[in-house]
Order: C-alpha cells, then structure tokens, then sequence
C-alpha cells in the first residue's frame, strides 16, 4: 500500500489501483508462511488489528483526518471477532467522546455549523475565552464512526448531547435532499445521505434530517441499469447502491419483502436493482463494484448487504465468493483488495463484515444496514433490522 | 516532494517567528499513528497558521506543502480556499496548482471539490479547460469515478455538451467494456440541450448499440444500454424489432457467451413478447433434450447452464414465471 492510498474514510469509496509499491513490506515482519490458507484465520486477523491498536505505521499519516474512522476500523473489526476485551473499552470510549463538538449555547445551533464529532485530533482546538470552538470540523462520516465505536465499546448512546447534533445536522441537508459532510463545504452524494441515516438510528432520533427529501435524491441517483451512482446520473456503483439501499431500509421506506411485493408497487425498480446486484458477482467469485471491472474485496460486503437487504442473498454463488475472499486474505492477517496485494485496514474490515454474511461461525453477526456488528442487548438492529414500518 | 520541503520548517528563516502548534493526542491515545518526522512538523505549522487565521502568501505555501503529505484532509483544503479569497489569488494558477496535485493522486473526493469551488468561480470560460483537464485524467484512467462526476458537473454547470457523443464514442472504441462511456453516454442522450433526447437518439442509439452488441455478445454494459433506451416507455422494447433481433442473432452463434442474450430475451418475455417459432428454435438449439414447453422456462433452464454462478437465481425467475409462452 503507498501513500497514496485513500481508502480510509469509511464512507469514501476510492477505486486506487496503483496501490501496488511495497515498500511496507518492512512494516510486516512476520515469519515465513504459506501463501493463502482454506479457511478464515482469525488468530492472523487478531494478531493484525492488535498491531495496528497499538500502533498504526507510518503510511497511515496520509489519512490522519480520518483517525476516528480508522479506529472504527479496528474496534469494530476486533469486536466481529470476538475479541473488544483486547482494548480497555472505558478508554476507548473517552477518547471518542474527546472529539466530539458542542456549541456553547443553543443560539449557536442557529449558525449554520454541525455539531458532530471531529475526524482527527489535528483539526481540534482548544475553546476560547468566550467558550467557543475556534475551528469546528465535525464531519458525518467521522460522527457515524465514533457512534459506531461507542455502541460496540458498550457505551450507552443516550448518555451523549445528542440535541445539539441532531438539531445541527439539519444544516448540513441541501434542498434536493443530499448531505454535505461538513458545514465549510464538501461534496454532497449518497454517503453522507447515509451518515446521516445511520447516525439517527444508532441515536434513535430523527428530527435532524428530512427523510422525504432524503429519499427522493435517494431515487434520483438510480441508473437506467438498477443500481444506484453516487450522485444522480453517475454509474451504479457498489458502494453508492449500499448507501442507497441501507438508508431507505433505515428510513423505513423498504423492508425485507422488497422483491416479494409487486414492483409497480415499489418505489424503485427491485427487480433490475437485483439483477443488477447478482451480475456483479464475477467469475473468479468475488464482487466488483461497477459492470466490467475488476473484483474488489470491499464489494463483497457492500453488494451482499444490498442483496441481504432486498431478501436477495440466497441467489449468491457463496462458495465461490469464499474462495475469492480467501484468495485476498493476507499470511500477515487482514485482507487486501485483490489477491495478493498487501492488506489494509478498509478491506480488512469489510473482509470481516463480508465474513460475517457469509455467516462464518467465528464472527459475530452483522446488522447490514449499519455495517456492524449486531448487537441486539445495545439496540442495534432489534429484531435483525432496524425500523421497518413504512412511514 | 518539492524540493523546498527538504529543508524542515523550523529552520527555514521565513517561519522562526511562528511557534508550531502541536497536536495534543492526551495521555491515552488511542490507534496512534507513527507520524513521520515531516509530517508532524509541517501539520504542527499548520495548526499554528490556520488557529491564527493568517491568511498569507507563506500560509498559501504552507497548505501546499501539508496537501502533498495528505491530500484527503479537507480542513487544509478549506483553510487554504479562505486564503486564496483573502489574496484575491489567481484562481488560474490554481489550476494548475490542483493538476500537480493530482499527479500525485486525483483519487480523493476533496481534490475535485476544491476543483469545482475554482471552475464554478471562473464560470464557463473554462468549460473547455475542464473537459479537457478530466480529458487528461481519463486517458490515464478512463473509468475514474470522481473525473466522470467532475466532468458531467461541468456539462450541466459551464457546458461544453457539442462533443461529447463523439468524446463517448472515441472512449468505447478503445474499449466497448468501459461501462463508465457507456454511462456517459447515456448521461449525453438524454440531458445534452442539442440531441433532442432519448425518444429523439433512440433510433440511431439502438442500431449504435446493436453493432456493439453484435461485435461482443459478452459485454453487459452494451446489453444494459439497449435495454434503458426503451426507458421512457415512449416505444416499448417488445414491439421494436431491432431487440429481439439481436438476441436472435447472438444465438444463432455457436463461438459466444449467450447469457446476456437470453436474459433479454426472457425479460422480453416476461413483458409480453409473443415468441415466434424462430424464438423457440433458436431456444431449443441450445437446450438439447430438455422437456419443456413454456419458452420462458426454457430460457431460464438453458441460462442455469449457461450462467452457473447465478444459476439459483435463474431457477427463481423459472419459478415467477406467469406468462404461458
Ligand atoms: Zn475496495
């Protein structure tokens, strides 16, 4: 991996394919072992992300804004096996709260800034003398990965100002219904429709956003092939699907009993979306995110959740995605985007979530709508998936 | 890296009257990163000059600097847009400024708006230099997702729309299974203000598409588009000939994959096409002793053959068969 490689942002769905310099390979020290192996090996993947707990090399530096997602990564990613005992959770869960950004009196919220958590300790000042935030950087995706940490790390979410995030959220909706990611100005497309989505879940409240405009961008956003682009007239796209999909399951305006009600009924197009969804699934058995290109890891989570969603797993060719999977899975633990490139955090996780679809007896099971762990005694995903009721 | 950050900032006499600002990780971090010495340096200077909102040409410089080590962090991308306001900076200097920067790595969401606050500054005077600046990212990379948004942004925005047919037709001759040409063709017919739209291009698209098809029967980008220039239900796809032609043609071939062709065709079905004996002939060739009369059915059997990796999805769309055909 160079640093270069932009994958970290959760939410950010780069497609490098110049990834290849391997000059971390000094970074891995490991001793001699054999290439791939038949089967998920959760004691590598344990050695992985504790390493990267403990310290996160160099190449990491280039993703610095991103921190709280790449601790999102890990925590996460140790908690889908079975290990949060290997972090000190009280810890944890106070160093996620650092981040988060308060205004220092409701007429504040009025401002047009967002009140979330900050991506990075660089971009954090101290409050000055009128108790102000000189420079406030909450960004979404950032405020959905410390939500995401706090729930898995056991902290209860009800304890956290969430009025002021909630109520500032609201700022950052545009007219046709997009999200923009941080007040200063960002590009607004289906991740942060997403954040946003999945941020008034994990806090059970949805008065910071506009679920109506919210689904008609969503819409917006579907191509003539079944899939959904980023922003609208863009090409389907894994990633952007997921987001589309997993936001209107959010939302609850589809449920499980997508494909079995009468299409002209839906509000989208469920049989092409599923068509769509299975062709993606390559020969080699792996996923890509878009018609013709090459298989990618990252998809298998974000395609399977699509059809996990839609009530369209069963038609997945799950044997092969396995192989395929194996294939990118790293002697050094973690997973890489293609087979035999060297692993990264991004497609270790979603290699876990994956995993975890496939229903692999040692990962936890996933909420896929979320993107995490299922943790039903904590609210996420009660009765496997989230609010159904069509509203 | 530029030269000029070899030498480390604090020895550098044009910063020693500024205290770097370090970041404050507290007692317990947690997934520290092992910051190289530059990095932490420059990002420290950084912190100082964006905390003191000074809005200088060193600080322009300085963001510079800071971008090449993380070009994905948009608080340096922000503080560096209120510094080119504030010095009233040549906005086409920062052009270029971005390109060098993308030469590096134009695979980050905060790059390309940094691109679209200065083209949307500049206004359609440089329509032209943003279709021929994705122009350039896309010989290099011609499915990249962030310079296909950037440059549909700028057709809607500056416009620019009289070549692009002929700029989607030159990608897909260098190759027919880029997806994103096809996309961006389809984005052409039916937004561009000079084609008229889909009901308009359908007839000179479908016989486009047909030569494309029939050139790669494998390719699904081609099939998709054929099937979405029916979609504004103007002329339905099961009453123009030219589909089920296609299919008919691809299966009378014996050296092709034929999947795509009778998933078509089965859709055609399912929307009603009444087959002809032509249909059933070209289905049966292909099914062998298979005893089944409904053609639909057929399809879908010959397809879980044809298509194993999907085959328990074509054994569903058998089982929601309604048409008796
Ligand atoms: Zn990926």
């Amino acid at each position: 991996m160079s640093e270069t490689v932009v994958h970290g942002e959760a939410i950010e769905w780069s497609e490098e394919e110049e990834e290849d310099s391997d000059d971390s390979e000094e970074e891995y020290t490991s001793p001699s072992q054999p290439l791939s192996s038949a089967n998920f090996d959760k004691d590598r993947h344990l050695v992985y992300l504790q390493m990267m707990y403990e310290l996160l090399p160099y190449h990491y530096q280039s993703q610095e804004i991103n921190r709280l997602t790449l601790a999102h990564f890990i925590i996460c990613g140790l908690h889908f096996l079975g290990a949060t005992d290997r972090v000190d959770k009280d810890e944890v869960a106070n160093w996620v709260l650092s981040f988060q950004a308060f205004p220092s009196n409701r007429a504040s919220l009025k401002k047009g800034e967002f009140y979330g958590f900050y991506g990075s300790r660089s971009s954090q000042f101290p409050i000055d003398e009128n108790g102000d935030l000189t420079h406030n950087n909450s960004h979404l995706a950032s405020t959905y990965c410390a939500l995401a940490i706090l729930k898995v790390t056991g902290h209860d979410l009800a304890t956290i100002d969430s009025e002021s995030l909630l109520l500032s959220m609201k700022n950052l909706q545009q007219d046709d219904g997009s999200f923009m990611p941080i007040h200063t100005g960002g590009e607004t497309d289906l991740r942060f429709v997403y954040c946003a989505a999945a941020i008034s879940e994990m806090l059970g409240d949805w008065s910071g956003m506009d679920k109506e405009k919210a689904k008609n961008y969503i819409l917006n956003c579907q191509s003539y092939d079944g899939g959904f682009g980023l922003i609208p007239g863009s090409e389907s796209h894994g990633g952007g699907t997921y987001c589309a999909i997993a936001s209107l399951r959010l939302m609850g305006f589809i449920g499980v009993d997508l494909l079995s009600n009468d299409s002209s009924s839906s509000i989208l197009d469920p049989s092409l979306l599923l068509n769509w969804s299975l062709q993606r699934q390559a020969s080699d058995g792996g996923f890509q995110g878009r018609t013709n290109k090459q298989s990618d890891t990252c998809y298998a989570f974000w395609i399977g959740a699509v059809l996990k969603l839609i009530g369209g797993d069963a038609f997945i060719d799950k044997v092969a995605l396995r192989q395929f999977l194996l294939s990118c899975q790293s002697k050094y633990g973690g997973f890489s985007k293609f087979p035999g490139a060297l692993p990264d955090l991004y497609h270790s996780y979603y290699g876990y979530t994956a995993f975890s679809l496939l229903e692999e007896p040692e990962l936890s099971p996933l909420c896929p709508e979320l993107g995490l762990p299922l943790l039903t005694s904590l609210g996420i995903c009660k009765g496997g998936g989230g609010n159904h009721q069509k509203s | 890296m530029d030269s000029v950050a070899t030498v480390p900032l604090s020895e550098r006499p044009e910063w020693s009257d500024v205290v770097p600002l370090t970041q404050d990780d507290g007692p317990n971090p947690v997934v520290p990163i092992a910051y190289k010495e530059d990095f932490r340096e420059t990002m420290d200077y950084f912190r100082a000059i964006y905390n003191a909102d000074e809005r200088s040409p060193r600080a322009l410089r300085l963001t510079e600097e800071a971008l090449r080590l993380n070009s994905g962090n948009y608080t340096v991308w922000h503080f560096r847009r209120l510094v080119l306001e504030e010095l009233e900076h040549d906005l086409y200097e920062e052009m270029n400024f971005i390109e060098s920067i993308a030469e590096d790595n134009s695979k980050n969401y905060q790059l390309w708006h940094h691109r679209r606050w200065v083209a949307d500054k500049l206004g359609p005077e440089v329509a032209g230099k943003e279709l021929d600046f994705t122009r350039r990212v896309l010989s290099l990379d011609a499915k990249h997702y962030h310079a296909w948004s950037h440059r549909q942004w700028a057709l809607q925005a500056l416009g620019g729309w009289e070549n692009e047919l002929d700029y989607c037709h030159e990608l897909l001759e260098a190759d027919v299974f880029n997806n994103s040409a096809w996309n961006q063709r389809y984005y052409v017919i039916t937004r561009s203000p000079f084609l008229g739209g889909l009901e308009a291009m359908r007839e000179s698209e479908v016989s486009y598409t047909v030569k494309a098809i029939l050139a790669n029967p494998g390719n699904e980008s081609s099939w998709r588009y054929l099937k979405a220039l029916y979609k504004d239900g103007t002329k339905s796809w099961i009453s123009d000939p030219s589909v089920s032609s296609v299919c008919l043609k691809v299966l009378s071939r014996t050296d092709c994959f034929h999947g795509f062709a009778l998933s078509t065709l089965l859709d055609l079905l399912c929307d009603g096409l009444r087959p002809t004996n032509e249909h059933r002939d070209s289905v049966k060739a292909l099914a062998g002793e298979e005893p089944e009369t409904n053609l639909a059915n057929l399809v879908c059997t010959v397809l879980c053959r044809v298509d194993p990796i999907r085959a328990n999805y074509w054994a569903w769309r058998k089982s929601k068969i309604t048409v008796a055909i």
